[in-house]
Order: C-alpha cells, then structure tokens, then sequence
C-alpha cells in the first residue's frame, strides 16, 4: 500500500478527514431541526396554531443528524458511551439534549400542552447551542474555535428553521409570521456571517479556510441572505406567499451549504508554527514561521 | 491482548550504510522479530551510545516483505531484456548451486583469465564495502578463487567520493576524511553532508559541536539537511567549489600572509621548503637525489633531511648545483639556478585567485569569501596546544570537509588538494580538532592506517602507484576498468584498489570504445556474481547499462527481490538476510568517516530468527560454492588466514584453525573466529566462543585517541607530507601520457592535464555543456543544474522495497520528488506537488515537484535514486532519479576515473497538478 | 507527585525520522499511523533561508483539548502528566481529533498493512483489533512509564522505562523526565535555555518543550 503523501502537508493546515458529509449532515440537519422547533414553538405559543407536524418534522430532522453521526463513528455499538461526559463535552451535551428534545418533543406531540411545546423548542434553541459549542470547542480548526463562529452557527440554525416553517405555513393563515421572522434572523446571519469573516481574515486563518469560504461568500450573502431578506418583506407587503416559499427555500439552501462548507471544506487544521528558527552552533536563531496562514487578505483578493 | 509466551532481545548490529556498525537489539516475540530499538549495552563504548539510524528499524519489514525471493530460482526465459519477462521458476539449492558451480568449472577448466588477460568471473557488490559485513565467508571464497574482476561499478567512482578517497589516502592516508569533530571550533562543509551520511556517530558528534557553539559553514547549491543543521548556508554555484577553495588559500597566504600561518608545521611536515627547479621539478641534490632545502642558518642549499637545517619556507634563492629528475628518470642539471619553494610557487600560483576573481564564478559575494577564510583562520588557534594520553599536541580546531558531487570528477582534484592545503597552512592536518583520514583501502594494513605509513621517497610516506614506467606500464589491462593502465594514484594492491578504478569505463567499453584503442578488446564476463548491488538504477544511463547487462552470458545474483538487475540474472540465491545470519566483524578502531572511536573490537550479528522460505546464511552458500568447484581447502585456509571476521584464526597465543579437510559448518566458522577475535583483542586473556558473543554482542577494548592523528607518527618518522606541490603527481602524468602516446592512443590525453603540480582553476562547469553539445544537443535548451542529494532513510541501505522507509521519509521535502525553487517554478507556472518532466539530452525522468526557497534558482535537486520498474513495492514510489538521465561519457570522467552526479537538463509541467 | 514532560533540543535534530520510525516499530502502528513524525519547516527567501526540523506528536498537554471534548471520557489525564486514552470507551467519533491542534491523534477504520491487505508476520504477531475504529495517539510509551513505578527506575535516565523516540534519537535532541523535579534533566535542560511550547497561544500548555538557544 503506497500512502502519498508530501511534505508539505505535514506542516501547513491540510482539510480535516475525519468528518465527512455524515458529520456535516448532523450539523445541517441537526442545526436545521433545532431550528424548526425552536421556531414551532414559538411562533405556535404566539399564534396558537397546531404545532404537532412541525414538531415531528424538527424531530425527525435531529434524529436524521445524530443517525448520519452514528454512521460515522468508528465504533457505533458503542455509542451509548456518548453520555459519559457531561461535565465538559459538547457532544454529550448535545447528545442529552436531543434525548430531552426527543422526551418532551413526542410528548408535546402526544398532549399537545404549551409547556411541553415549550420545552420542546427551548431544546431545539439548545441543540444548535450545543452544535455550535461542539465546534467552538475544537481548537484544532481555527475556522471553529473562532469567537465569531458560534453566531453563525446558531444564526444560521434558526434562520434555516424559519425558513422551513415559512415554506411548511406557506398555505396557512399564519404564513406571514415565519416570513417576517426571516428577515431579522437573515439580517443577523448575514451580519454574524460577514463579521466572522472579517475577524477570521484579521486574526489569520489558514489558506485554505479562506479560500473555501471566499468561494461561497458571494453566494450566501446575496443569494442566502440579502434575496430572502428582500423576497419575505416583498411576500408580506404583496401577500404573495409563494415569494415566503421562495425566500424559505433560499434561506434553508444557503445555511445547508455554508453549514457543509464550514464542516467539510473550511475547517482545515492548525498546522505547526516555529516562533523563531533555532540556533545551529555558532549563529543567531532566525525568523519564525507558520506555513500555510493568512493575515488581512481576505478583502484584497 | 495476545498471550506472550517467549520474548527475547537479541543483539546484534546494523551496517547497512558505511557509517556502520552501530548497535542495535532485535525484539524476538514466539520467535518473530517484531521490533528493532538501541543496545544500550554499547552506550558507554559506541560513539553513538548503542543507538541505530532510521534504516534499521525498517530491518523486521526486510525481513517478512512478502515480496522476497525465497527460493533459489531459474530463468526460463533465455531472451533478456527489460521487456523479456524472466519466467523465472523455484529450484532446490542443489541445482542452484549445480548450475553456478557448473559455470565456475567450466572457467576454472579454461583459465581464470581469458584470451583479452581479463578474469573470466566478475564480482559487482554493493555500496561502500557494505557488502561484506552481510556476505559471511564469501570473501574467502573469492580469495579461494582468485583472479575476480571488481570492475563493474555499482556506484564507486560516480556515487562515491571518489578523489577524497585516491588523493587522501595518497596525502595522508585518508581514504576517507573526516573533520575531528569532537575537538572541531570551524568546519567549512562543501557538499559534505555528514547529518546525512555520517551515521549516528555522526549526528551525535555534530549535534554536540552545535551546543558547545562551533560553526559550520555549508557550501552547497541546496540547502540539504545537514545545510539547515550548519551555522550558515552558502549557496554556491554547482562545480565552482575549487574557485571559492581556491580564493580561501588566497586570503590566507596573499592577504594574510606566512607570519600568521602554522610556518612550524609548514616548515617540518609539509615539502613547503622544498625547492622548485623554473622548470616545475624539485632541486635535487646531485649526489644522494634528494630534493634540496634553503637552510636559513648556513645560508645554503642542503637535502630536506639535513640535521639541524633551518629551512626557509618562502622565497626564492640562488643554487649553485642541483639536478632535477623529470619522468621516466631523466636527469638535468643545473649551475647557478634559481630555486622557488614550493610555498613561494604556491603564492605565486595562488595570486591570480583572489575572492573578487571566485565571486564571479561562484555566485558567492568576494566579502563572503575572505570573512570565511579570516573565520578560519582564527578559530585554527595556531599555538593552541591539548594534552591527549598524557601527550601534549598541538590543537588546531578547524577543517574543511567534502561532499560527493564536490569531490568526485571534474575539479575534485582541485578541492581535495585545496582543503588538504588549507588543512596544512594552519598546522591542521592529522593534528587534534583538524583534519583527519579514518581510514585506508589502498594500503595495508587496512585496520591500521599508521602502519601503512613507512619512510617513502624525498621524505615522504611510501606511496605505491600503479607502475608508469616504460618497463612496468600495464599496457594491456588485467581489469575491465583499467585501474592499472590509466589510473596510477590507485595502486594495485590495497584491498579496494581494483574495484575504485574507472568502473564507468568498464561499463562504456563493453559497447563502444575511442577509435584509437590500441589494446585488446575488453570481454565480456563469463560468469558475473552480484551481490546487494543494482546497477541498473544506482548507475548512470541506467536504461543502457541495464541492456549491457542483459548481454552478460551468465548470471548469478544473491538475490532479496526481484530488482532491475537481477531481472537479467540466470539463477537467484536468496540469502538470509540482516536479523536472520550470523557474521563478526570488526567495529571501532578508526575507519569511515565519523568512524573514530575510543575502543575497538568485534561484534556479532547473529541470527535472531529462523532464515524465511528456504533463505541460506551466506557463509553456507560460500561453503557449498568453495565445495562444488573443487576449492574447499584453499576456501578454509583463507578462512584461516582470517579472510572472513576479525583476526587470524591462529594466532600467538591461540589457534582455533578449522581443519581444511574437513567442510566447516557455519556456526563452527564462527565459533573459531569469535575466539580468535576476543584472544586477539585481549592478547591472549580470553577466549569468547560464538555463545558468548551472542549473550553480550560485542566484545571491545579502549584505544588511545592518539590513534586518531597521523601527524605524531609522521613526526616521529620524520616525514612530510607531500604538499602543497605535486611533483610526483606532474611526473606520473608525464610518463602515462608518454606511455599511452607510445601505443598511439590520445583518448585520455583530457584527463592527464590534470596531473599537475599545482592545480589551475578551468571551467569545470562547462565540460558538462560541452558535452552536451558534442552529443548534438543545444546548451540554451537545458538551462537548469539537476543535482542529487542523499536521505538518511535510503542512503546506501538497498531498501527501496521497504515500505516503512517510503512512509517516514515523505515526512522530509523533496522525498520522491524534485526540488526546484519556488519563484523558478512560478515563472515556469509549476506548482507544488505538479508532476514534472525534467530531461537531459539523454532522456527524461519524472517527479513531483517539491518547492522550496532553500535551493538555487538554477538548480534542480533529486534525493536519492529511484525511477524503479521492476524492484517490487519501489516501482510503484514512481519516483524520478538523475540516475535515468546522466550520461556516462569519457568527456565528464576525470583522470581519477571518477565523475560527479550532475547533468544540465530541461523542466517543465508533465501535466495536471498530482 | 510526578509531572512529565518532553525536551527536544531544535539545535540537534536533523530531521532523520529515527524517532518516528522507532515509535512505528515500538508501537506497531499500522503503516500510515505516524504517533510521532519530524517536521521539516523552512523560513526565509532565497538566499537567506533557513531550514528546521521539528519533532511532532501527542503534546501531553496540561489542558488537552481532547479530552474536553471526549464524550466518552476514553481521553483521560493523568496525575502524572500523560494524556490517555482507553481504546475499550472510545467510540471513535473523532472529535477529539478536531480538538487537538497538533494533529495528533489518528482514527483508521480497517486495518492497514505494509505490503497490501494481508499482514506480514510481524505485523500479524501484534496486530491489535483494540486499535481500529478508535482514536489513538503517543502514549508517551505509558507502559514504561507505568513499569517505572513498579521498579523505581527513573523514566528519561533508565532506558527500560523511558519513550522509545528518545531512546531511538540519535542526535541527541529528545529528553524526558519529571519536570517538577528540579535536578531532572529536563528541569535543567529548561533553566538552562531558551524555550518554547507549540501553540502556546491556544491555552493547551504543552508538555513537549522545544529549546532554540541557550539563555
């Protein structure tokens, strides 16, 4: 077996291969249907629609995600053992969650009483939450533990759930409400997301992060955020429900495939770093140096 | 976890490159070798602490590498070629042997020696000698045989460091040359890559020298692992090492001057006051001969020995009477004449090379150039002195090393003579921290070098060149590369005198020769054994060679795979190999390199696990070849003599002779050289059979560091070394000259004008665009310099079948690729990782591309030498090798007979990113 | 009480990848599982370059990341200093390999052998099904470590408890020792020079030290 591999690769930041699109379908399914129950519920507690569909739809979204995870660990009869670590992991918080979502989840859609509902959205809102920690979390991907990551990752996970119930409502009396809670919940994505960039290019980042994220920002901003933004508020005002759907629709696209980015194409890895070269006998240390890192270029190129 | 039953740590050694042996123990588990680590057994003894390098930890792969030969096999088919499938099939030992034996019978029958005075059996074995510390009593078996011709390259001559090796052992029995490095303060490292190379005795000793704050400067045109380990980096142009070495002796003799220099050391060690005749020979003394001195104290001319003589070491001064004694001893005199010292004709010689005049050619700034000689010449500390046994010396901690490349072809003469001069100017030579030879070859005794070093001719040490006299020439070659006929300084009988002759040659004149040959037709070999040895790809113009070797009429390679060579072999012996025979050899002493140890001794290298398949320890396979040709007594009596492992097998105070009558088994052969091994070392205190050997490893004794230094010896015989002039050299070219002219031959007539006193600087890099030129190519068409540069995981270790060495060395850049500097490759649109095509005017190998910053814009850089297609697991590396596309060419071989690894070729994109 | 820590003099290594191929035959990692490789890092633009070679692995780190984010709790540290991880737990998510800014950790889900999908014999003598499907790492050869408190020996003096990298280095760069003892090497080794810790920025405090120069 003749494993190739280049030098070079060992010292700069190369693509994480360990979470693959099963990884990445947690976090946009997963994300997605935090999203939806966390809206569900609150737009059902205002308005006083059944929120039953929706919520086995979250539901099922979420257990999509962690099924996608499960077939990706390495040892999935084992993945019981995700609970043992509730003290300081992400992922076994996140696990608790989905179980709670889940529990009070079914029973919300068995009883059909507001706290449950409640409860039930509180642990979609946590579920994103802790999505968004499990990645903070990694400081092996500077594209993760950003500060800045964490609102992209909730923001997007609730601008998706929007999206989903606006293009669910889209034929239901209360369709202008989800559509109008597009266009704060795009607003903050896509401030969230421009601002994460932003940090990323000052603080530095490895090439290749900036790269992936340079080929979708157009995109995403345009295309994910700003059209939404523009076709909810037209939907609203010209009681076109279809644009809501349209808008929803975008929304939801654009979250999907920056979430994939952001898992499986962005997040490349530290890499290694010399603050200064050493001594060699009779000489002086020389200038350090860190392959395959960026500073302050996002905007130039 | 697995249930172990039976672990055992067996010791033994690597010696896969030459910077071996070092130790090592094998982890035996339910009698598998699953681990290889130190013996730390040896810490105390072994420069290196009883550590290995990298290469041997792939020893257990080696071992259980499914894709090894592991029966004796046939060829079926009889058309040989690269593309003729070899059809080879299993075949008990006893037709093996039959089939070779056959063949050796049927030479013996005839003559050793064929019609053209050529030996009827060849011999090619690997890299460096390291052959023989795996081939058991192999070597008693060619001593049984006798006449072998070695002349068949692997690599010596063009992978070696070839001129260090002829030149150093003729200067100061240095075959190989090494800086004392544990005394060293300042190492100017021309091409010499000792982090590589070196070995752990090495490593450590450098590793060391950078603590405790020397400096090393690295002359080289890539910034190589042991150039980023250097205090600094020097990026010369390729070939123009003997400019920069050059414009160094001129700062210190026209710049800095005589008063600042060792003048003692000049003085009494070296021929400095030698006078030189205006016609280039020395002034002799008309009655005894001897070459004359200018005694500063009776104002006079007197022979070099003359008691209480103060001679001068510069200056010109007039001689009443003197002779001169040209080649072939013709005599002149001379009245009234004026006689130079061969330090004043250095000055003069040396003017014209000033830093500004070696900037232009070397591409290294003129301020660079004379920082670097003032450097040297403080840190040498002349007058500095240190107390080693008791004995005060003097300690000039300062050398100037060599690397391949640098040191072979072209201009190797140039450097070897300039460093050994910059080595004598500052008392350097053989002196503590200096300038050392480890080692000798072409003299005996070869375990010593101080007792090789006998009274000599004109004050010097005995030299014993291959005969230029008109009586003596070799006019017709005994050896396939001419040692003898063409190459005086290689002598004929040190052990590796033949075998570092011109071995290209032998391999060009197996097809074509010059028009004016005028010598018997050299022959093919009737039988060719070959033995850890691949020239088809650790030659050059492998993809040729290998169709020369596909003519041999027959074959026998000892075989570990199926590689490019043996892929035209006859019959395949598969020897047990590292962790599976068993074998003493000698360690420490001083020898290769770094190899200068504080004890000496024996060491085993037993066997840890049973042989695979029907793998044979080797001194089984000499013993049943030395039986079926007839040879088994003269084969034992060599063994006797100590041919195989350690020592004499009868010595003083012991004998431990095996019976010649009788066929000696392995271990019985051992037995008796493990014995006679620790009574030698012990004078006769011990008697260490094989079972104690294979409990302990080794068995060793102190030795004095002054073991270290040739220079005390010298001193005590009164002897010079025979610098900086080189009248010996200049007559030994002029009588071989004659003698090749005499048989109308003008074919070398290039490479004697190297036979010079003092060496000129010529465009050395321009012979290789003027040959390229004459093979009708354009030089703008190959505007790049491709060089090679060696890994520690793959140098000399034939191990490019070994996976886990392919997986640790991807972790260095430029493994199985081409470096080539990255704003170079920018402007021709490459990117890291491209496949790319760089081609000669001889073909075309490929690689990806390795970008760096630490390599010349105009230099391309292949490590090691690849380009594999039949060598299992190495053949899929697709790795490129400079090796596929150098010529062999009489125009690049200089009058050492060796040549350098470079070739000017062409790169660009092979295609899509990889 | 016991804390220890790695010393890899920058000045001494060459690069060789003994260490790393001595870590691959001491701990039978299936090939292309490196738990230690030698970086090779170049600064500088032609000609004034400079080249480095840095020893990598498991940074044993006083505030592991991974372990942070094992769900499992498979990643444990220890008293001692030496990050573990128990391969029967470990559910082989890779989280803790997003986690580790070293690029330390490997997950191989099949085995891996050297020439082709059958194991040779040294392989197979110590193939370990535990390995697969798990995350796995440089021990720091804790089983050494471990048979120091049995006997007493002192890991980094005494070659039978000390990591086989260090024991393999042949340049003289890699040290181990316990650095809360004052008169250990490392301890000396890092009064005496100067120093760094890989990433130090990211709060994991390293125990792998890497000298430049002295003080």
């Amino acid at each position: 077996m003749n494993h190739s591999v280049r030098a070079v690769d060992r010292i700069a930041p190369r693509r994480q291969g360990n979470w693959d699109w099963r990884a990445a379908g947690n976090f946009v399914a997963g994300g997605a249907g935090g999203g939806v129950l966390a809206c569900v519920a609150a737009l059902s507690i205002g308005l006083g629609f059944d929120p039953r569909l929706l919520l086995a739809v979250g539901l099922a979204m979420m257990g999509f995600g962690l099924t996608c995870v499960w077939f990706e660990i390495g040892r999935p009869w084992r993945a019981m053992n995700v609970f043992r670590h509730v003290g300081s992991s992400w992922m076994t918080r996140e696990a608790y969650v989905a179980l709670f979502a889940m529990g009070t989840g079914l029973l919300a859609i068995g009883l059909g009483t507001r706290p449950l509902v409640a409860a039930t959205g509180l642990l979609g809102l946590l579920f994103i939450y802790a999505q968004a920690r499990i990645l903070a979390a990694n400081k092996g991907i500077p594209a993760w533990r950003h500060g800045r990551c964490l609102p992209v990752v909730l923001s997007t996970g609730l601008a998706e759930g929007a999206g989903l119930v606006a293009c669910a409502g889209a034929w239901a009396a209360w369709w202008r409400y989800p559509a109008m809670l597009l266009v704060p919940l795009c607003a903050w994505r896509v401030i969230a997301w421009r601002r994460y960039l932003a940090a990323l290019a000052a603080d530095g980042a490895p090439v290749g992060t900036l790269t992936a994220f340079r080929r979708i920002n157009s995109l995403f901003v345009w295309g994910g955020n700003l059209v939404p933004v523009v076709l909810a508020g037209v939907a609203v005002l010209a009681d076109a429900p279809i644009l809501a759907v349209l808008a929803g629709m975008l929304t939801v696209a654009a979250g999907w495939q920056m979430k994939y980015s952001l898992v499986c194409r962005a997040a490349f890895t530290q890499g290694f770093a010399l603050p200064k070269q050493p001594v060699r006998g009779n000489s002086r240390t020389g200038p350090g140096v860190k392959p395959g890192w960026q500073w302050n270029r996002w905007l130039t190129d | 976890m697995a249930a172990t039953t039976d672990t055992t740590f067996v010791p033994s050694f690597c010696y896969n490159c030459v910077s071996g042996p070092d130790f090592m123990k094998v982890k035996v588990e339910n009698g598998v070798a699953t681990e290889i680590g130190p013996n730390f057994d040896a810490e105390d003894i072994h420069p290196a602490r009883g550590r290995v390098c990298v290469k041997a930890y792939g020893l257990v792969q080696k071992t259980y590498n499914p894709n090894r030969i592991l029966t004796p096999m046939k060829r079926t088919n009889p058309r040989k070629g690269r593309n003729e499938d070899p059809g080879f099939v299993p075949i008990s030992w006893d037709e093996a042997l039959d089939m070779v034996a056959e063949k050796l019978n049927a030479v013996r029958a005839k003559s050793l020696v064929d019609e053209a005075g050529l030996p009827r059996l060849a011999v090619s074995l690997g890299h460096g000698g390291t052959p023989s510390n795996y081939m058991g009593t192999f070597p008693a078996f060619l001593a049984a045989w006798g006449d072998v011709d070695f002349s068949f390259g692997s690599g010596q001559g063009v992978k070696c460091v070839h001129s260090e090796h002829l030149y150093g052992e003729f200067w100061h029995r240095g075959f190989t040359v090494a800086a004392d490095t544990p005394n060293c303060r300042y190492n100017i490292a021309v091409g010499a890559n000792v982090d590589v190379t070196g070995g752990p005795c090495a490593v450590i000793r450098h590793a060391d020298a950078r603590v405790r704050g020397y400096k090393r400067v690295q002359v080289e045109p890539s910034l190589t692992a042991t150039g980023a380990c250097s205090s600094e980096w020097v990026p010369i142009r390729p070939k123009t090492d003997p400019a920069f070495l050059f414009a160094l002796i001129h700062v210190l003799v026209r710049e800095i001057g005589l008063e600042k220099l060792d003048i003692p050391f000049l003085r009494d060690r070296t021929a400095s006051p030698y006078l030189v005749a205006p016609d280039g020979l020395y002034l002799r003394d008309p009655q005894s001969g001897k070459p004359l001195i200018w005694d500063e104290i009776s104002g006079k001319a007197l022979p070099h020995d003359a008691a209480g003589a103060h001679p001068a070491v510069a200056g010109s001064y007039r001689v009443a009477h003197a002779v001169v004694v040209d080649a072939d001893g013709e005599r002149r005199e001379y009245q009234d004449v004026e006689g130079k010292t061969a330090y004043e004709k250095l000055s003069e010689h040396i003017a014209k090379y000033t830093p500004e005049w070696a900037a232009a050619i070397c591409d290294v700034p003129a301020a660079t150039i004379r920082r670097i000689a003032n450097e040297y010449l403080e840190a040498a500390g002349i007058g500095e002195t240190i107390e080693i046994d008791g004995q005060t010396l003097p300690l000039r901690p300062v050398a100037v090393t060599l690397g391949k490349s640098v040191n072979n072809g072209w201009g190797a003469y140039e450097c070897c003579w300039a460093r050994t001069v910059l080595a004598v100017l500052v008392g350097a030579l053989e002196n503590p921290g200096g300038l050392l030879g480890t080692t000798v070859r072409l003299n005996k005794s070869r375990d010593n070098r101080h007792l090789s070093v006998a009274p000599g001719e004109d004050g010097f040490m005995v030299q014993y060149f291959n005969p230029t006299s008109k009586e003596e020439w070799q006019s017709a070659s005994s050896t396939r590369n001419l040692h003898q006929t063409l190459v005086p300084i290689v002598g004929h009988n040190g052990a590796w005198s033949q075998s570092l002759g011109p071995t290209q040659l032998a391999w060009m004149f197996q097809n074509e020769r010059p028009s004016d040959w005028n010598m018997p037709m050299p022959t093919m070999p009737e039988v060719w054994l070959v033995y850890r040895s691949n020239p088809s790809i650790s030659f050059w113009d492998t993809r040729h060679l290998a169709e020369t070797v596909a003519k041999f009429p027959f074959m026998a390679c000892f075989a570990y795979t199926l590689d490019e060579t043996n892929y035209m072999a006859d019959v395949l012996l598969p020897e047990a190999t590292d962790l599976e025979s068993t074998q003493l050899i000698r360690m420490g002493g001083t020898k290769y390199i770094e190899q200068f140890w504080d004890y000496k001794g024996a060491v085993l290298r037993t066997k840890a696990v049973e042989p695979q398949g029907e793998a044979r320890d080797f001194t089984w396979i000499a013993t049943e070849l030395a039986k079926r040709t007839g040879l088994l007594r003269v084969y034992v009596d060599a063994i006797n003599k100590g041919i195989a492992g350690v020592s004499p097998l009868k010595g003083r105070d012991y004998d431990y002779r095996l019976d010649p009558d009788s066929e000696p088994g392995t271990e019985e052969i051992w037995d008796a050289a493990c014995r006679a091994a620790s009574a030698t070392l012990s004078e006769g205190r011990d008697d260490h059979g094989l079972a104690w050997f294979r409990e302990h490893g080794f068995y060793a004794v102190p030795m004095s560091r002054l073991e270290w230094y040739l220079t005390p010896t010298m001193e005590k015989l009164g002897l010079r070394y025979e610098l900086p002039y080189q009248e010996r050299l200049l007559k030994a070219g002029r009588e071989l000259g004659r003698r090749l002219h005499e048989k109308q031959m003008n074919w070398w007539d290039e490479q004697l004008s190297e036979y010079t006193a003092l060496p000129e600087w010529h465009d050395v890099p321009l012979r290789w665009i003027r040959n390229l030129e004459r093979a009708g190519a354009k030089a703008e068409d190959f505007p790049f310099w491709l060089l090679t540069s060696k890994s520690m995981q793959y140098h000399a270790g034939g191990n490019a079948a070994i996976a886990v060495m392919h997986e640790v060395a991807q972790n260095m850049r430029g493994h199985a690729g081409v470096i080539i500097n990255a704003k170079t490759a920018a402007s021709l649109g490459i990117a890291e990782g491209d496949r790319i095509e760089v081609r000669s005017h001889i073909g075309v190998t490929y690689g990806k591309a390795a970008l760096a910053q630490g390599v010349r814009p105009d230099t391309l850089v292949i490590i090691g030498q690849f380009d594999h297609w039949a060598t299992p697991f190495a053949k899929t590396l697709e790795a490129p090798s400079l090796n596929s596309i150098a010529p062999m060419s009489l125009d690049l071989t200089d009058a050492t007979g060796s040549g350098a690894d470079i070739v000017r070729v062409a790169v660009r994109r092979a295609g899509g990113a990889a | 009480m016991k804390r220890y820590a790695m010393v890899i003099d920058l000045r001494r290594c060459v690069g060789c990848q003994t260490c790393t191929a001595a870590c691959k035959s001491a701990n039978a990692t299936p090939t292309g599982v490196q738990w230690r490789r030698v970086l090779d890092l170049e600064s500088g633009e032609f000609p004034d370059v400079r080249r480095s070679f840095v020893p990598v692995a498991c940074m044993h780190c006083a505030n592991p990341p991974c372990e942070e984010v094992c769900p499992t709790t498979a990643t444990k540290k220890r008293a001692d200093g030496l990050v573990t991880i128990d391969y029967d737990i470990c559910i082989g998510c890779a989280n803790c390999i997003m986690a580790c800014p070293y690029d330390a950790r490997s997950i191989i889900h099949q085995p891996q052998y050297a020439y082709g999908d059958q194991p040779i014999a040294s392989e197979a003598a110590r193939m370990d099904s535990q390995h697969i499907g798990v995350a796995t790492k440089c021990t720091f050869c804790k089983d050494r470590i471990d048979l120091a408190e049995r006997t007493g020996q002192i890991p980094g003096r005494d070659p039978e408890v000390t990591p086989a990298c260090v024991n393999s280095c042949i340049s003289g760069a890699m040290h181990f020792g316990d650095i809360l003892d004052s008169d250990s090497n490392v301890s000396r080794l890092l009064a005496e020079n100067e120093s760094f810790r890989m990433h130090e920025e990211l709060g994991t405090a390293p125990a792998v030290h890497y000298i430049l120069d002295r003080r």
